[in-house]
């Protein structure tokens, strides 16, 4: 029997960046799991949770435990919503009725790259990518789900990746979610230090777990007008050389 | 009209994000401290077991600090010196003030203390007429500036030499022809060994008390802390009441873990324990010893289950040295006493949350702090709660709490979900193509200021899952 | 002695013990036996080695008179002035030996005067670990340690202990502290880098930290 996983995309992926989550089901459909997609999902609740507003995020995160209720395992190709549901779900439903599912709910959820590398056991999933690129380390994934290893193991078994490494690569991006729009001269100071340090790498290509931190980088890399161009860890693994598709 | 702490944090961060020789001189600054931080890690056989002594040493004090104060206090008196408990910032300034004019106190001199610069001790003293002379190197410049430290371990580091010299050149000494640190510090010791020798009074900090030997522990660097309390005849201590500790032998791991995370030495060069004024026998020293404990807001926090740990902090600074916010904007933005994480966490219990709860938002939650603090306190999540904490206290803005609850309406129903999110690409598509981004008309005019605009897809995953991509 | 007055003593005390009423589920006791510093195995090598690294000088001798022959060069390096002494007999004895050219003051006539070129004292013990040396009151009092910018510690092999811990623990049994009013761990010459991060040797302390170490007793 295939094993099966049910796919969590963040809101903004499925508005904005949705190739990041057309990828996560080829890469997760090519080693051998099929994939289905709770349709009633919406948002995990996090930028109302991380502004402060917890009684407005509670209602989304049981909405999101009652999607998820019947999954096995919960794959996200993102660090922070990754960790919104793990990490703070338990504490944020803990007089919720749901607090049993959602602490089930929790323990089930991984990010991609955690998914592949602890759970599938897998490092090498086929993957062609022959450019250069340099790995960014999302905070969420680096710091609250403990990734340090697992995006560079996959990384460094795609065939023809040239990884570079980029100074301060584990400084943060400066997104931050809603601290991006309050505290946007900040924000855009630590996005234009982060672009410095991927030019300085003569790198292609930006990757990292996180899309949030890679549609800032995006946006500041643009106004830029630099070389580099950011893509998600799901779209360099989605590519095996098959189809030529421009990345 | 005067401005707000959030406004004016506002409009110094923007200037000082901007400030590309302010980033790349704090950037320098920090990568030397990261090396020898490193350095310092490494001559500790296991650093997470350090940190977790630390955090329980830390835990045991607060946790029962009532009894500990009061054994500190009983030795201290013991030896023949006071305890003074000081409710606030008034209360501590009057006790000092009222000591110094009683006992004809002319000149101060004073170590590095971050709590006297809470209180504003210098100012209260300055205005009876009392001269105070900063003695810490860092402190001393920031003190010929007029302007608060910059950080709270080195006070100077925005500076560099040649600004120190020019400093020195009109301050100190209009001799000054030369910018080499190690002359800039003859000046200052040649100029400042005169005050130790003059004042009749040193004032300086603890980092700990210690409660089973009733004796405070001051570490520093340059021999100021030492000059302070050893040379005038008063001593007087001003210290936050959560700076105790249980026992003397806890020195063994706190002394090289805050000597590790401050500079990323083994242990500071002068590691003072003192208990008193000069004893029977002696051959110097004080006649005088005073200890007043600060409580200003801490004994509140103390009842706050979840940010009681808070009060573990050691002071070592490397939260700050961290964060990247801090290594953007620098210390003086903030404009509290303490800046950094552990200032965005503590100031809104020390000093209110309406006025100071823009701090805990001024942060993208990376966590980095919390990853570095040598006892364990879970600064980012702090933060995250303080942020909670202002919501529920009603001290954010009205707008956005009815944008919240809109934004909870559509997400709990995935048709309106759907339906906003095409109308939002979309509404952005005719924007953008009148060239209307970045006008007021455009939604995302804040993200498009320093970025191009976002993505604009034509179809949302969930609408190519239903195409087709579901089969599987 | 009066005691102070104290108006919000009780107050803050009430409040702390109100605040800790609150009480916080401790987490599982983690008394593990890991390790924090590596054991010292050469407590005299690794003293020697962190003194190099503390900018210290540590000169080891055989006996008293080579030990009073390396005082002797010390004070002949220094500018003219004032030397200050702890008036103990060992030192009694080795200044003797030394024969300095300059003007002794010692402990029992009071505090080391300004323009002391060194002072010169015996410690309570050395540490390996940090490559401290530890001083009270008792070892010629504050200023001794401070004062002028040379100060010159004559200890023995003896005195060597491994670790910060042994130290404070020999300070907690002999209750060291009940007697002296002050104790210092001094790891270096007194130093700076509040200039842009450049380490500046001698800042308000003394520049130079000698350790004449004597391997045989005094």
């Amino acid at each position: 029997m295939e094993q099966k996983v049910s796919l969590f995309v963040p809101c903004f992926v499925d508005q904005l960046l949705p190739e990041v989550a057309v990828d996560t089901v080829k890469v997760l459909r090519r080693i051998g799991y099929a994939v289905d997609f709770p349709e009633d999902q919406t948002c995990c609740g996090q930028p109302a949770f991380n502004t402060g507003y917890w009684n407005e995020a509670r209602p989304c995160a049981e909405h999101f435990v009652q999607a998820f209720k019947h999954a096995d395992v919960i794959v996200c190709p993102s660090g922070s919503c990754a960790t919104m549901v793990r990490t703070f779900y338990p504490a944020l439903l803990t007089t919720s009725s749901l607090r049993e599912d959602a602490i089930a709910v929790a323990s089930r959820t991984f990010e991609l790259s955690e998914f592949l590398v602890k759970v599938a056991a897998v490092t090498q999933v086929g993957a062609s990518f022959p450019h250069s690129v340099t790995y960014h380390a999302s905070c969420h994934g680096l710091r609250e789900l403990h990734l340090r290893d697992e995006p560079l193991q996959l990384l460094r078994e795609v065939d023809g990746l040239k990884l570079i490494e980029m100074a301060r690569s584990e400084e943060c991006c400066g997104f931050g979610g809603t601290f991006a729009a309050k505290f946007a001269d900040i924000s855009a100071a630590m996005g234009n230090s982060k672009a410095e340090s991927v030019a300085a790498t003569g790198a292609e290509f930006v990757t990292a777990i996180d899309p949030s931190c890679l549609l800032h980088l995006q946006g500041i890399l643009g106004k830029r007008h630099a070389a580099a161009r950011t893509i998600h860890l799901a779209s360099i693994l989605a590519r095996d050389g098959a189809a030529q598709e421009r990345p | 009209m005067s401005t707000t702490a959030a406004q004016r944090f506002l409009r110094d961060a923007a200037e000082k994000s901007a400030d590309l020789v302010h980033r790349d001189l704090i950037r320098r600054g920090m990568e030397s401290y990261d090396a020898a931080h490193l350095a310092g890690r490494a001559r500790i056989k296991d650093w997470e077991a350090a940190r977790q002594k630390c955090q329980e040493i830390k835990r045991e004090a607060i946790n029962h600090l009532d009894r500990y104060l009061l054994q500190f206090e009983e030795k201290v008196i013991a030896r023949g010196g006071h305890v003074f408990w000081a409710a606030d910032s008034e209360e501590a300034c009057t006790y000092v003030k009222n000591l110094a004019t009683r006992l004809g106190v002319r000149t101060v001199v004073k170590s590095k203390s971050m709590v006297t610069e809470e209180i504003h001790l210098s100012p209260a003293l300055e205005k009876v007429g009392i001269k105070v002379w900063e003695t810490d190197f860092g402190e001393y410049i920031v003190q010929l500036r007029d302007e608060p430290p910059y950080h709270i371990v080195t006070p100077a580091m925005h500076l560099n030499r040649g600004q120190i010299a020019k400093l020195f050149r009109e301050k100190v000494d209009p001799k000054i022809d030369s910018d080499d640190p190690a002359y800039l510090m003859g000046a200052a010791r040649r100029k400042l060994r005169q005050a130790f020798f003059a004042a009749e009074m040193g004032i300086s900090g603890a980092n700990f008390l210690v409660a089973d030997a009733g004796v405070i522990a001051i570490s520093t660097n340059e021999g100021n802390g030492r000059l302070c309390t050893s040379v005038p005849r008063i001593h007087v201590v001003v210290t936050g009441i959560e700076k105790v500790i249980p026992r003397l032998e806890d020195l063994a791991v706190l002394w090289p873990v805050l000597a590790t995370s401050g500079t990323g030495q083994g242990i500071t060069t002068y590691s003072t324990l003192i208990g008193g004024p000069r004893q029977p026998g002696e051959v110097d020293g004080p006649e005088e010893f005073h200890v007043v404990l600060v409580d200003n807001g801490r004994s509140q926090l103390l009842a706050d289950p979840e940010q009681r740990e808070v009060l573990h902090c050691i002071r070592c600074g490397a939260c700050l040295n961290i964060c990247p916010v801090f290594r953007h904007v620098g210390g003086h933005t903030y404009g509290t006493t303490y800046p950094g994480p552990i200032g965005s966490v503590l100031t809104p219990h020390l000093a209110g949350i309406k006025e100071f709860k823009h701090l805990s938002y001024a942060s993208s939650l990376c966590g980095a702090c919390t990853s570095v603090c040598p006892v364990k306190i879970d600064l980012h999540h702090h933060l995250l709660q303080n942020r909670r904490n202002a919501t529920e206290a009603g001290a954010t803005k009205s707008s956005e709490r009815l944008m919240f609850r809109a934004w909870r309406s559509i997400m709990l129903h995935p048709r309106m979900y759907a339906l906003g999110g095409w109308s939002m690409r979309n509404a952005l598509r005719i924007i953008y193509g009148l060239g209307l981004a970045g006008s007021i008309l455009d939604p995302m005019r804040v993200w498009n200021r320093h970025r191009s605009p976002v993505p604009l897809p034509s179809e949302s995953f969930r609408a190519r899952w239903r195409k087709g991509l579901g089969a599987n | 002695m009066a005691q102070t007055e104290n108006p919000s003593r009780d107050r803050i005390l009430g409040r702390i013990h109100a605040g800790l009423r609150t009480v916080i589920p401790e987490p599982a006791a983690t008394r593990s036996d890991r390790i924090i510093f590596e054991p010292i195995n050469d407590p005299l090598k690794r003293f020697q080695q962190e003194c190099v690294a503390n900018l210290m000088e540590c000169t080891l001798t055989g006996d008293c008179a080579a030990s009073a022959g390396q005082l002797s060069k010390v004070l002949q390096s220094l500018p003219d002035g004032e030397a200050f002494l702890q008036d103990h007999p060992s030192l009694r004895r080795l200044i003797e030996l030394a024969v300095p050219e300059r003007a002794v003051r010692w402990s029992t006539q009071g505090s080391p005067a300004e323009a002391s070129q060194a002072t010169i004292t015996l410690a309570e013990a050395l540490i390996a670990q940090t490559g401290s040396i530890l001083v009270t009151a008792s070892c010629g009092g504050r200023g001794a340690s401070v004062i002028a910018p040379c100060h010159i510690v004559y200890a023995t092999a003896a005195q060597l202990v491994p670790d910060l811990a042994s130290a404070l623990g020999r300070l907690s049994q002999q209750r060291s502290l009940d007697r002296n009013s002050f104790a210092c761990v001094i790891s270096g010459s007194s130093r700076t880098a509040d200039i842009e991060k450049i380490l500046v040797q001698g800042a308000h302390g003394p520049r130079r930290l000698v350790v004449i170490l004597q391997t045989g007793g005094y």
